[in-house]
């Protein structure tokens, strides 16, 4: 079980949230040309690395915010939480 | 108020669980707390108002996480960054609220028929919590809310008192019966009141 920090709410358990996705994709701007590899790439692939990895949670019971979390996927280590705005 | 209480058809009165040669007053009070009105107030990102110069019944909205400000009728819990939730008996507390956060800078929902509440009061009152709901109570004070879970039930736990241990446990209305099953489970191994 993981305790992550929410920017708002503090420590709390992993139940009270919900993984969100990779943090790391960007949308492609938008009114820009985006051929179908782009666009395929945006919608469909995600790296999956081993290690090092920024991802999207929800405090789904607590706060109900959207933040970024910088973890370590194979040992879980949690480095660092930010606010959605801000750089993580 | 007239409307039929979530917890109408499920709450008994009695003494239940582990109660046998215990002291009534030692033992877990549950009750369901009615007639509460339950205001969730919204400040708008863009909005210009200073919150600092606000005040609802003579009390201030709490900035962070997870501060209560409370005098003997009315509670505001900081629910969210920019939302909080005024819960009061007085009935009239809407209209107030209403009055003071004007609709260009504000959005005030009345949410008082869409929870079921319910306090359970007495020392052991955070060890039933505990079986349940993942949040630090050692860090867990007076005067201090927050939103968990409680066997997967999303609720607001809200720190009413001390003296002794008391807590409004707040859950959508539609999850009131099955989160009442589970506290009162839950206090059967301490013997509880219901009242």
């Amino acid at each position: 079980m993981l305790e992550i920090k929410c920017p708002y709410c503090g420590n709390r358990s992993q139940n009270e949230f919900s993984y969100g996705g990779d943090a790391t994709v960007k949308r492609p701007s938008l009114g820009k040309e985006v051929s179908d590899k782009e666009w395929d790439d945006f919608v469909y692939f995600r790296k999956n690395p081993r290690g090092k990895h920024s991802e999207f949670w929800h405090h789904v019971a607590g706060c109900r915010q959207w933040f970024k979390v910088s973890r370590n996927t194979a040992t879980h280590e949690i480095f660092k939480t930010s606010k959605i705005n801000e750089e993580i | 108020m007239t409307a039929v209480t979530p917890l109408d058809s499920i709450h008994k009165k009695g003494l239940f669980g582990n109660h046998h040669e215990k002291n009534e007053s030692d033992l877990i009070k549950i009750s369901e707390i009615k007639n509460l009105t339950i205001v969730q107030v919204v400040h708008y990102k863009n909005s210009k108002t200073q919150l600092s110069n606000l005040q609802i019944d003579g009390l201030n909205f709490p900035l962070k996480s997870p501060k209560v400000s409370s005098n003997k009728e009315t509670r505001i819990i900081w629910s969210a960054p920019n939302t909080w939730l005024v819960i009061s008996s007085k009935e009239n507390i809407t209209k107030f609220i209403i009055e003071k956060c004007d609709s260009d800078n504000f959005a005030v929902t009345n949410i008082s028929h869409s929870r079921a509440v319910i306090q359970i009061k007495g020392t052991k009152a955070m060890n039933i919590l505990k079986k349940g709901c993942p949040l630090n109570f050692h860090e867990f004070e007076k005067d201090n809310s927050a939103g968990t879970v409680f066997h997967g039930i999303n609720i607001i736990v809200d720190f009413v008192s001390n003296e002794p241990n008391t807590f409004n446990l707040f859950t959508l209305r539609s999850f009131g019966e099955s989160f009442y099953h589970h506290i009162s489970d839950a206090s059967l191994e301490f013997g509880y009141v219901g009242v």
